[in-house]
C-alpha cells in the first residue's frame, strides 16, 4: 500500500539531510563551453526529425542543443519561483502537520540550491535566464481547488523536467557537465515527486469530495489545458533566434506538429496520475 | 504594418483559438476577449509570442498590466502604437 504524505515526510527528510550537497562547491564550471559539443540530447531538441533540423550542419544543431538546453533550464528555473514561494506560504500554515513542515524546510532548500545552480550556468554561459511568458489573471476556485491546482502545477514541472533530466543523465554524447547537472537535479526531484504524488492524491480526494459536477468538469478543463499550455515553453521562438535561426514562431509551430510523441511519452506518467486518481477522465490531447 | 492590418491578424488569430464559436463580424475591436471567454489566461502565453512575431519585438510581461489583453484595441495600444 502507498505511504501517505505524513508517513512519507520524516523518510524524505532523512534522505535529505543525508544526501546533502553544497551548491556552490559542487561543480567546476568552466570559463567558457566548447561549441562543437552536444548540450540538450539531439532526440530532445524541439525540432529534431523535421525538415528543418536536417537542413541544419552538424555545428548548427549543437548550437541549437545548446540553446534548447538554456531555454530547458529556464522554464524549470522559472517553474520553481512560484513553487518555491508556494511551500513557503505553507510552511506551518494551520492544517499543515508538523512533520510535512519539517520537509517543506528540505523541499524548499534544495528548490533554491536548484535555482542557483540553473542561474549560475545560465549567467554564466548564455548570459541571461529566458523570462517567462506566463500572465496570472484572478480566478475562481472551489473550496480547496486552490491548493490542488497548485500542487497539480508543482507536478507538471516537475514530472516533465524530470523525464528530460534522466534522458540527458544517462546521455554520454553531452557535455559531462551537462549531464551531471541533470544527474544531481534527478535525485532531489526524485524525493519531491514521491512527496508531490502522495499529496495531490490526498488533497484531491479530501476536497474534490465537496465539488459540483459543474466544479469538477471546470477543474478538470483547466488541468487537461494546463499541461498542454506548459508544454509550449519548450518551443521558446527567441530560443530558436539565438541559435540563428529565422522566423522563430514558425519553429515554433512546426516543432509543436511535431512533438506530439516526446510529449505524450515525457508526459504519461503524470497522466497516469492525473488518470487513477479521478483528476482527469480521459487521456488529454497533448 | 497598418493598425488595420494589425487588428485584423490580433481578431483572426482570437477566432482561431476561440473557446466558443464566434460568428462573423461577432468580434469587434472593443470585445472583452477574455471576460466573454474566447480566451483563457493560458491561451495569452501563446498570444503573446504571436504579438511578439508581428511587431518583431519581445514583450517583457513583468511591465504588464492584465488589463493590456482586454480587447484588440487595448492590446494595440499598449504593444504597437507607441511603435508605429
Amino acid at each position: 500500500m502507498n505511504m501517505t504524505s505524513t508517513e512519507l515526510a520524516p523518510k524524505l527528510s532523512t534522505a535529505s539531510i543525508r544526501k546533502q550537497w553544497d551548491v556552490y562547491s559542487a561543480f567546476d564550471w568552466p570559463d567558457s563551453l566548447p561549441e562543437d559539443a552536444w548540450y540538450m540530447s539531439p532526440e530532445l531538441i524541439s525540432l529534431y526529425g523535421t525538415e528543418q533540423y536536417d537542413a541544419l550542419t552538424e555545428a548548427q544543431q549543437k548550437k541549437l542543443s545548446f540553446m534548447e538546453l538554456c531555454n530547458f533550464f529556464s522554464l524549470v528555473l522559472q517553474g520553481e519561483r512560484p513553487l518555491v514561494q508556494g511551500l513557503v506560504h505553507r510552511l506551518y500554515l494551520k492544517g499543515t502537520e508538523s512533520v510535512v513542515s519539517d520537509y517543506l524546510h528540505h523541499f524548499i532548500d534544495e528548490e533554491n540550491k536548484h535555482m542557483i545552480m540553473f542561474g549560475m550556468f545560465l549567467n554564466r554561459y548564455l548570459g541571461k535566464v529566458y523570462p517567462e511568458k506566463k500572465l496570472n489573471l484572478p480566478r475562481e476556485y472551489a473550496k480547496g481547488e486552490e491548493e490542488v491546482a497548485f500542487l497539480c502545477k508543482v507536478l507538471v514541472v516537475e514530472e516533465l523536467g524530470d523525464y528530460y533530466n534522466v534522458f540527458m543523465w544517462h546521455d554520454d554524447r553531452i557535455h559531462p557537465l551537462v549531464s551531471e547537472i541533470n544527474r544531481v537535479h534527478h535525485y532531489d526531484e526524485s524525493r519531491h515527486l514521491a512527496f508531490g504524488r502522495a499529496r495531490l492524491a490526498e488533497k484531491f480526494k479530501e476536497n474534490s469530495v465537496n465539488w459540483s459536477p459543474e466544479e469538477m468538469t471546470r477543474f478538470r478543463d483547466w488541468l487537461a489545458s494546463y499541461l498542454k499550455s506548459s508544454w509550449g515553453d519548450y518551443y521558446n521562438p527567441t530560443m530558436y533566434k539565438d541559435a540563428g535561426l529565422d522566423d522563430g514562431y514558425n519553429l515554433r509551430q512546426v516543432a509543436w506538429e511535431n512533438g506530439r510523441p516526446l510529449r505524450e511519452k515525457a508526459s504519461e506518467r503524470l497522466v497516469n496520475l492525473f488518470l487513477e486518481n479521478g483528476m482527469l477522465e480521459s487521456a488529454p490531447e497533448l | 504594418m497598418d493598425e488595420v492590418t494589425v487588428k485584423q491578424q490580433l481578431r483572426d488569430w482570437i477566432v482561431s483559438r476561440s473557446k466558443i464559436p464566434v460568428a462573423e463580424g461577432q468580434l469587434t475591436d472593443d470585445t472583452p476577449i477574455i471576460e466573454d471567454g474566447y480566451l483563457s489566461s493560458l491561451d495569452i502565453v501563446e498570444f503573446v509570442l504571436y504579438i511578439e512575431s508581428l511587431r518583431g519585438d519581445e514583450v517583457d510581461l513583468d511591465d504588464l498590466e492584465p488589463e493590456v489583453f482586454e480587447s484588440t484595441n487595448t492590446m494595440y495600444q499598449a504593444f504597437f502604437a507607441a511603435a508605429s
